[in-house]
C-alpha cells in the first residue's frame, strides 16, 4: 500500500479553519494575500520543505539575524533568486510571521538591500 | 458504456424539465473561460460586493476585486455608498491597501501615495502637491504657463453601485440594466426584511480547487432547502426557496411569515436567510483563478457576539461549504477526463445556471 505523497509546503488560517498545500512556497504567499485582502488574517506556515532547513538550519538562523542574510543563504539554492515563499518560510522558523516578512521584504528593497530579478523572488546586493 | 463526451454540447432544455440533457466538459472547464468571464459575467453584471452597515460612518470604505479591478467602496458626505476604482488618476497608481469590509479605513479624503494627489468623497480631484503648480524644475515651461488642474476632468473613475436593503452591488457596465431588474423578486423578498438590525457575526474565508461556476452548481442549488420542504422559484436571474411558517404558534419573528429563504442572485452570491438561529448569511464567490475560487461568507445576527446556537449554525454551514467544495472538485476532476455533465429532469437550477452561463458566454 502507498503511503499519501504531502507537498512540501503548507499554510493555514486558524480563525476560518482552512489550509493550503502547495509544492510550490509562492503559492503559499499568494493563498496569504488573497486570504489576507479580504479578512487582514494571517496564515501561518504548517509544514515546510526538509530541504529548506539544509540550505538555512537553525544554526545559521541563530546567527543570521537580518532578513537579507536569509536571502543571500537560499539564493543559491535557485537559478533566478530565492522564492519569497521559501525565504518566508525560513522566516517562519524564527517566529516571524508571513505578513512581517513580506512587509519587512518591502522595507529592505526600498533600501536597496534586496532585489527582484523576477516577481517574487529575492537576491541580495 | 463510455461517459466521455467529445462532440458539441446539445442544446440544453430551457427549464430542466423536459428531458434530461448534457453539456460538453469544455463549456464547464474550458481553457481561458475566466479570461472571458472577467468581462462577459464580472464585468456586465451586477456584483455582490459589501454590506453597507460595515461602513456607517462618511469616509469609511473597503476594498473589493471584481475580476481585474479593485474597487474602494466609500460611504460619501451624503450618507451613500459609492464606488471607484483603486487607481490614481495621476499615474495609476494603486491608492489605498487591501482593506476588508471587516476592518474598514477611514478618512475624509482619499490620498494617492506616490505623489499625494488628494480626492474627495466623491471620487473629484481636491489638491495635487505645490509642485505639480509651478515649473520651477523645467526650464522650457514657464510657470505662467501651468495649466490649472480640471478637477472633475481628473477625477477617480467611478462605478455605479446600488443596494438591496444593506446589501451593496457593484456593475462596471457602461450601460447595465438596474439592480432590480437583475435581483429581480429576491429584492422585493430580501427589503420586506429588516437586514440592517443585524450585526455581523462572523467571516470565514475558504478556497476551492474548481472554477467558480461548478461551485455554484454545487452549493447554490438550494436542495438542503428544497429538502426540507421549501418551494423553489426560478427568476431571469437566480432562484429562490422559501419555507413557509409551519403555523405552529410560534411567534415569526419576520414581518413576512416565512421561517426561511435562500436567494441565489447570479453570478456571484446567496443569501441564506435562517429559521433556526434569529439571523442570515451571505456567500460570495471570488474567483481567483481559472481553476479556484474564494469563498467568503458572512454571517449576521441580532447581536455581535455569537450565542451557542449561532456559534453551531457557523460550524455546521461551514461544514456544509467543505462537503460541497470536495463535491465540486471531484466533479472538476471528472470534467476535465472529459466526462459530460448531465442535467437530471428536475435540476431547473442546474439548467438555470447553464443558461445564464451561456447567456454570458455567447454576449
Amino acid at each position: 500500500m502507498s503511503e499519501q505523497r504531502h507537498p512540501p509546503y503548507a499554510a493555514s488560517c486558524p480563525d476560518c479553519d482552512v489550509d493550503l498545500e502547495s509544492d510550490a512556497p509562492n503559492e503559499i504567499v499568494d493563498f496569504y494575500r488573497r486570504h489576507h485582502r479580504v479578512t487582514g488574517h494571517d496564515v501561518a506556515f504548517t509544514r515546510i520543505d526538509p530541504a529548506l532547513g539544509e540550505a538555512v538550519d537553525e544554526d545559521d538562523l541563530d546567527e543570521v539575524y537580518t532578513l537579507a542574510d536569509v536571502v543571500a543563504q537560499l539564493e543559491g539554492e535557485y537559478d533566478d533568486g530565492a522564492p519569497i515563499g521559501a525565504v518566508a518560510a525560513a522566516m517562519s522558523e524564527r517566529g516571524t510571521s508571513l505578513g512581517e516578512t513580506l512587509e519587512e521584504v518591502h522595507e529592505i528593497r526600498m533600501n536597496g538591500a534586496l532585489y527582484e530579478p523576477r516577481d517574487d523572488h529575492l537576491r541580495a546586493f | 458504456m463510455s461517459q466521455r463526451d467529445d462532440s458539441q454540447p446539445p442544446a440544453a432544455s430551457e427549464d430542466g424539465t423536459e428531458r434530461s440533457n448534457a453539456v460538453s466538459a469544455r463549456r464547464l472547464t474550458g481553457p481561458g473561460s475566466l479570461e472571458r468571464e472577467k468581462e462577459a459575467v464580472f464585468g456586465r453584471y451586477w456584483v455582490y460586493v459589501g454590506h453597507a452597515d460595515s461602513i456607517p460612518e462618511p469616509g469609511q470604505f473597503f476594498t473589493r476585486n471584481v475580476g481585474d479591478r479593485q474597487l474602494i467602496v466609500v460611504r460619501g458626505h451624503d450618507d451613500e455608498v459609492k464606488a471607484f476604482d483603486n487607481v490614481c488618476a495621476h499615474r495609476g497608481s494603486k491608492m489605498v491597501e487591501d482593506t476588508p469590509m471587516t476592518d474598514p479605513g477611514g478618512g475624509g479624503r482619499i490620498q494617492c501615495p506616490y505623489h499625494l494627489w488628494t480626492y474627495d468623497l466623491d471620487g473629484d480631484l481636491r489638491s495635487t502637491p505645490k509642485s505639480f503648480e509651478d515649473a520651477s524644475l523645467n526650464p522650457d515651461l514657464d510657470s505662467g504657463e501651468v495649466q490649472e488642474f480640471d478637477c472633475e476632468a481628473n477625477g477617480l473613475n467611478d462605478v455605479r453601485v446600488d443596494t438591496v436593503g444593506p446589501l451593496v452591488f457593484a456593475n462596471l457596465g457602461d450601460d447595465p440594466p438596474s439592480l432590480a431588474e437583475q435581483v429581480g423578486a429576491a429584492a422585493d423578498r430580501l427589503e420586506s426584511l429588516p437586514l440592517e438590525e443585524y450585526e455581523h457575526g462572523r467571516r470565514i474565508v475558504s478556497e476551492v480547487e474548481c472554477n467558480w461556476k461548478l461551485f455554484a452548481a454545487v452549493h447554490f442549488d438550494g436542495s438542503e432547502e428544497r429538502d426540507a420542504d421549501g418551494t423553489l422559484a426560478v427568476d431571469d436571474h437566480g432562484w429562490t426557496v422559501e419555507r413557509a411558517a409551519d403555523g405552529d404558534g410560534s411567534e415569526d419573528r419576520r414581518p413576512d411569515g416565512l421561517e426561511a429563504q435562500f436567494h441565489y442572485c447570479w453570478p456571484n452570491v446567496a443569501i441564506d436567510v435562517y429559521e433556526d438561529v434569529d439571523g442570515y448569511a451571505t456567500v460570495a464567490l471570488d474567483p481567483v483563478g481559472p481553476d479556484r475560487v474564494q469563498l467568503i461568507a458572512d454571517y449576521y445576527f441580532r447581536d455581535g457576539d455569537l450565542s451557542e446556537a449561532e456559534r453551531e449554525l457557523v460550524r455546521t454551514t461551514r461544514q456544509r461549504r467543505a462537503e460541497d467544495a470536495e463535491r465540486a472538485e471531484r466533479r472538476r476532476t471528472g470534467l476535465e477526463g472529459g466526462a459530460s455533465d448531465r442535467l437530471g429532469s428536475n435540476d431547473r437550477t442546474g439548467a438555470e445556471l447553464r443558461r445564464l452561463a451561456q447567456e454570458a458566454d455567447d454576449a
